[in-house]
Parts: C-alpha cells; sequence; structure tokens
C-alpha cells in the first residue's frame, strides 16, 4: 500500500514529467480507441453480412470452358450445335443428389420452360425471358426442337426459392400463391392480366411451342407486380421486364416435361451451404458426383465480398493505423521512460540503501506509469468516443467515394457511367442480392474499452522495461558513490 | 559480551582493482558504544561500512551481526530495521519533506505505528526539529537540518546500530559538535552501537573507540 502511496506523491511532484507522458498515452489511447471502435463495428458488420446472407451456391454454364473448347478443333458450328446438343441439362434427381452433401444445410431450384397459351397474348413479342434461349442466340445456335415459346413458365419447389419476392423485385398485387407446390395454379404478371381480361380464379392452358397437342390447364390464383427499377433499355418498353413470365411450381414443369420428353427444361439449383470455407469443397464433391465439365458452381461469396470491401478497407486502415500508433507510443514512452530512470538513478540508490527491496522499487515505479497511464486511458477513450463516430463515418465515407469514383471511372471508360459490374445478366440462376454498406456505427462499447485497458496495460509494460531492468541492474552503492 | 557486531579476518578487493581496500580486519562492536573509524582519504573507511552495512558482499572473511553471517542473512530486511545509514551527502530524498522521507523509511521496515506521523514529528524533535521544519521539503532545509533529518530516519525503526559515514563531514563546527552530541546521546542513553567513519579528530576524540585503519591496522581503543 504504501508503495502505491508513494507512487502517487512522485506523480504529484514531478507533474511536469508525468503530464508530458500523460499527453502521449492521451493521443495513443484516443487513436487506439477510434482505430479499436472502427475495427470493432467492422467485423461487426462483416459478421453480420456472413449471418444476414446464406452462402447460396449455384450451377451456371462455364461459358469459358465452353468456348475454349468449341474453338479448340476449329468445329464447324453445325458440329459446335452437336456438341452442345449433347450437354445435359440437369435434372431434379441430378439436384437431389448434389444437394445429399454434407456441405450443404439445405437447397431448392425452380424450372423454367418456353411455352405458348391458348387464352393469353403476350405483353410484347420481343421479349425474350429465357436466358438459356438468349445465350443459344448468341452462339447462333439453332435448333427445331427449341423454338421459343411467348412465355416463360417459372416452377419454384418451395417459398425459399422464390427470391424474387424475398428480396421484393415482386410482391402479390392481388390474390395469393398457392401454398400448394403440387397443385396446377399459377401467377401472372398483373399488366399481363389486364391485357388479357384475366380474373383470379380463371383458367389458362399452355402449350408446347413445338406441339400444340401438349397442353396443361392451370389456374389463376394471384397477379404480381413487378418493382425493378428500370433500366434505360427498358424504359423504351412500355412493359415490365417480367410480364410474360408465368409462375407456378416445379411440379406442373415437371408434369408438362412427362407429358413431352423433347421439351427443354433448364433447372437452377440452389444450394445453401453451411459456410463460406466450403465452396471449394462442395465445388469438388459436385465434379466426382459427375456434373459436367461445361457447369460450374457459382457462388454469391464475391458478391457479399464485394459490398463489405469499403468496409474491410476501413478496418484494414484502422489496423495500420492502430499499429504504427502503437509502435510510435511505445518507442516514444520506452525512451521516455529510460530519461526517467536516469534522472531518478539518486532516489533509486536512496530507495535500496534505506532497504526497499529491488522488486518494490521496480513496483513502485511500473505503478506510477500505471496511474499516469490509466488517467490517461480514460481521457483518451473519452476523447476517442467522441471522435469514433464521426471520424469513422467520414473515413467510410471517403472510402465509398473512392470505390465509387474507380467504378464510374471505368464504366465511363465503357461509356456507361453507371454500369453495374457485380451482376452478370446472362447467368441462369443469379444469386440474391447484397446490400451495399454505407454507413458504420463505430461507437464505443465494452469490448472495445476492454481491449483499450489491455493496450495501455500492455504498452505501459512495454515501457516500463526499461525501468525494470535498469532498476535490478543498479547497484545502491555505486549509484550513491557516483553521486557523492 | 555485548558484541552486536564483529568482524573476522575481513579482507576485500574490488572485481577491477589489484590491490586489496582492506586485509584482515577484525573488529567488535558493542552496544552502547561510540566506535571511531579513522583513516585518511582511500583507506577504505567507507568500504568497510558498505560491508557492515549490507550494501555489498564480502568474499574474504566475514561479519556477523548477532553471531550470524551478514552474506547469509537478508540483506534488504537487515538495512530496513536492524541498521541505520547516515551519510555524508544526507542521501534523503528532495521530491518529499522532512516527515515524509522518515515515514518512508517507517513504511520499508514495515513500523506497526497507528500514527507515523506523530512519531515522525517526535523522532525530528529528538534530533532538534520542530513540525514547521519537517513539513519543508528536503532541498529548503540546511545542511545541519538536512544531516538531523537524516539521523532522525535511521532511528524512525529503532535499529540496534547506527553506521554514520563522514556525517559531519559538509558542516559546520558548531553544527558537527551536535550533530555528535545527538550521535553519542543515542549510544549512550538509547543503548545504540553507534559506528561513525571518520577522518577528523574532533569526532574522534568525542567517541569511546578509535579504529584506525592504515596499511597496517592498530587498534586504539580509549577506555569508555
Amino acid at each position: 500500500m504504501y508503495i502505491l502511496k508513494n507512487a502517487w506523491i512522485s506523480i504529484m511532484r514531478n507533474k511536469g514529467r508525468n503530464i508530458l507522458i500523460g499527453i502521449i498515452i492521451i493521443v495513443v489511447a484516443c487513436s487506439s480507441c477510434i482505430a479499436l471502435s472502427i475495427m470493432n463495428a467492422a467485423n461487426e458488420i462483416v459478421s453480420s453480412y456472413d449471418e444476414k446472407y446464406d452462402i447460396e451456391a449455384t450451377i451456371t454454364m462455364n461459358r469459358q470452358n465452353m468456348l475454349s473448347d468449341f474453338n479448340k478443333d476449329s468445329s464447324s458450328q453445325e458440329e459446335n450445335i452437336e456438341k452442345f446438343n449433347e450437354i445435359e441439362e440437369l435434372t431434379v434427381e441430378d439436384i437431389d443428389n448434389y444437394g445429399n452433401s454434407e456441405y450443404v444445410s439445405s437447397y431448392y431450384y425452380t424450372s423454367s420452360v418456353s411455352v405458348n397459351s391458348k387464352e393469353l397474348e403476350p405483353a410484347t413479342e420481343e421479349i425474350q425471358s429465357s436466358t438459356n434461349n438468349k445465350f443459344r442466340d448468341n452462339m447462333g445456335i439453332k435448333n427445331e426442337r427449341m423454338s421459343t415459346g411467348d412465355f416463360t413458365l417459372i416452377g419454384y419447389s418451395s417459398y425459399s426459392a422464390m427470391n424474387d419476392f424475398i428480396l421484393g423485385t415482386y410482391t402479390i398485387s392481388e390474390g395469393t400463391i398457392s401454398e400448394d407446390f403440387e397443385s396446377d395454379t399459377c401467377i401472372i404478371n398483373s399488366e399481363l392480366a389486364s391485357i388479357n381480361d384475366i380474373e383470379i380464379g380463371d383458367t389458362i392452358t399452355v402449350v408446347d411451342p413445338d406441339d400444340e397437342d401438349v397442353e396443361y390447364e392451370l389456374t389463376v390464383t394471384g397477379f404480381y407486380t413487378d418493382n425493378k427499377e428500370e433500366t434505360e433499355s427498358d424504359m423504351n418498353s412500355m412493359y415490365s421486364q417480367s410480364v410474360n413470365t408465368i409462375i407456378t411450381n416445379t411440379h406442373v414443369i415437371d408434369s408438362i416435361s412427362e407429358k413431352d420428353d423433347s421439351l427443354r427444361v433448364s433447372i437452377g439449383p440452389t444450394f445453401i451451404l453451411k459456410n463460406s470455407d466450403v465452396v471449394d469443397e462442395f465445388s469438388s464433391e459436385l465434379q466426382e458426383k459427375g456434373l459436367n465439365e461445361y457447369y460450374q458452381v457459382s457462388t454469391n461469396l464475391d458478391k457479399i465480398e464485394s459490398e463489405t470491401e469499403s468496409i474491410k478497407n476501413l478496418s484494414s486502415f484502422a489496423i495500420v493505423f492502430l499499429i504504427v500508433t502503437l509502435i510510435i507510443g511505445g518507442v516514444v514512452l520506452l525512451v521516455l521512460n529510460m530519461i526517467n530512470v536516469r534522472e531518478r538513478k539518486y532516489e533509486i540508490g536512496v530507495l535500496r540503501t534505506i532497504g526497499m527491496k529491488k522488486r518494490e522499487v521496480i513496483l513502485q515505479f511500473v505503478s506510477e506509469l500505471m496511474i499516469v497511464a490509466f488517467i490517461s486511458l480514460i481521457i483518451g477513450a473519452s476523447v476517442g468516443a467522441v471522435l469514433s463516430v464521426p471520424v469513422s463515418n467520414k473515413l467510410l465515407e471517403s472510402e465509398i467515394n473512392s470505390t465509387e469514383n474507380q467504378v464510374n471511372q471505368i464504366g465511363e471508360n465503357f461509356g456507361k457511367p453507371n454500369m453495374d459490374f457485380n451482376i452478370d445478366k446472362n447467368d441462369i440462376s443469379e444469386v440474391s442480392t447484397v446490400e451495399k454498406v454505407t454507413s458504420i456505427n463505430a461507437a464505443v462499447n465494452i469490448k472495445v474499452l476492454i481491449e483499450l485497458l489491455c493496450i495501455g496495460l500492455g504498452l505501459t509494460l512495454f515501457s516500463s522495461i526499461s525501468a525494470m531492468t535498469s532498476i535490478s541492474r543498479f547497484s545502491p552503492i555505486t549509484i550513491l558513490k557516483e553521486r557523492t | 559480551m555485548n558484541n552486536v557486531l564483529e568482524i573476522k579476518n575481513l579482507s576485500y578487493i574490488y572485481s577491477d582493482g589489484f590491490d586489496y581496500v582492506l586485509k584482515n580486519l577484525s573488529f567488535s562492536f558493542e552496544k552502547g558504544k561510540v566506535y571511531a573509524i579513522k583513516g585518511k582519504s582511500g583507506s577504505g573507511k567507507t568500504t568497510l561500512l558498505s560491508l557492515i552495512s549490507g550494501l555489498e558482499r564480502y568474499k574474504e572473511g566475514s561479519i556477523l551481526f548477532k553471531g550470524k553471517e551478514l552474506n547469509d542473512i537478508d540483506l534488504d530486511y537487515y538495512r530496513s530495521s536492524n541498521i541505520g545509514i547516515v551519510f555524508q551527502s544526507f542521501n534523503l530524498l528532495p521530491h518529499l519533506n522532512a516527515i515524509e522521507n522518515i515515514i518512508l523509511s517507517m513504511d520499508i521496515s514495515k513500523v506497526k505505528s497507528i500514527d507515523k506521523y506523530k512519531m515522525a514529528i517526535e523522532l525530528l524533535k529528538s534530533v532538534g526539529l520542530d513540525e514547521e521544519k519537517g513539513k519543508r521539503r528536503i532541498l529548503k532545509l540546511s545542511g545541519g537540518e538536512q544531516q538531523r533529518v537524516a539521523i532522525a530516519r535511521s532511528l524512525s525503526y529503532n535499529p540496534e546500530i547506527i553506521i554514520a559515514d563522514e556525517p559531519t563531514g559538509n558542516l559546520d563546527k558548531e553544527t558537527e559538535d551536535e550533530i555528535m552530541k545527538i550521535l553519542t546521546d543515542l549510544a549512550h542513553k538509547e543503548n545504540k552501537c553507534v559506528i561513525i567513519a571518520t577522518h577528523s579528530n574532533n569526532i574522534a576524540s568525542k567517541s569511546d573507540v578509535i579504529f584506525e585503519i592504515k596499511k597496517s591496522v592498530k587498534n586504539k581503543e580509549k577506555i569508555a
């Protein structure tokens, strides 16, 4: 106890020296507090993104692989078409097989098929909803059995598969979606319903574009509205993109394809992976299970990571800032303590002469520094707490602006300033949209305070090393002789 | 015999030295007496006191405190409880006042006292200083006053031996006499063993026993 009392007296009688040490610790504490708050908040945001967004894996065409293979042996167009036709479509059995994996927590899928309708007139003939058909058109592949219908019939296996509704791209404007995913029901776009005077409860008949005899009746249970923001090209059309899309369940698609084996059904599976670390393992497993080499596993991992990139950059900046601050602060404090111990060599000699043990002298010197450090930490943390939120938001804003400027610059190079590089419109099954991080709440919390306390303690002990080694080396009689 | 300290065949050579500073010294010290260790500068007086006070360890011979080898006991405890050391340059802590210097010494030696402040004032009074002087910072006191504080500090834990190295070396004649009076009173009235290293004949003349350190050490014991 007397050591603490003596340490306190010593601090009060040597104010100048201790104020200097205190100012340095306040600066280090304030900077560390801001850096820790940013790191903490950034980590929370990143982990909340990990929790909020499932790691979704889909199976898409590996076009690069396909094109390089098709062009490799200078095949003719007909040969390429033949090769393309040989690529087996994914089947429901495949999806079940792939979904039965230790890396998958759940899975669902959508089936789509191009159809015509007896009752419905399409909103516009120009709209080609099937991305698969678009791709084939781009490839210059024409095939009789792949005639494009006026409508795209999309079947979902469960509510989980209905991403457009989950994300709010589509909303039910009237009626409802049937809870029975094996019923012969459908919902249609409200614009399409309006054009064709369709009422809820009406029955529509969809037919195979290549074989009018293959038909299937569906009861309309609801209308949906497409809320997707219109792009410049959409503005030219008076209808929404999805106007000719009829939404039903996978059971209906299966039933239609059973009636006509030649009908080409596109299946878009989505596998919810257990975590982001198993993506490669899952991909390898699918290859082992026989996934065609022209298919690949795509995930929304890049999308999630790209949306949290700004916050991660900010966190990295905070880490570097923290390390630099601690190194500079630590070295300055170490030097100050070395000078302090040299100045107080005589005091150490006297204390040792009158019987104070080495460890007690060390304890007193460390206690002095601890007391100064503790008071400075409180002041530094208070200032840091006030500054952390505005500073971190200012830094994030500048980081976002910097990233956006880069993207805009690239867009301008393409002549499209608002170009979105993250979404591949031609993906067969697009992964869900991820919200961009635009603000950060870097408020000081208990975790930050504990971390700050540990840093302060560590820094104090580090800078006390010189005092400890000097005191343990000093011989009292030598000090007093030097003094005399 | 009332020997509190005994030196037997003590020799000492500094680790970086070639010649012995002390060679085969044998003295005995009793309670209730003032001992003067005389010698010219560089004769080894301070070295001898450093060894006796446990500030340095010896390699040849032995120093016995109440029959126990000094090298075998906790020297920090020995310095904080069994001996009081008074230096020529006082060696007080300048950032503390006189009272705080004394209380710190009591704290180090774990003196159990309800009112250490009152005890410090009484000690200062015993060496001729009042409370007002006791509240002054050390550097605001005269050399004589500082030495009195140093003596009061050395008495704060009631040691059996007081060691003083040239205690009046920085003081005038009148103050020297006053300090000597305090030290002799401690020996004769308080039954302490007072060992003073000095080259002053005046100090030596007031002591009970004089040991003179020369190349060949002589013992000039006076009749107490």
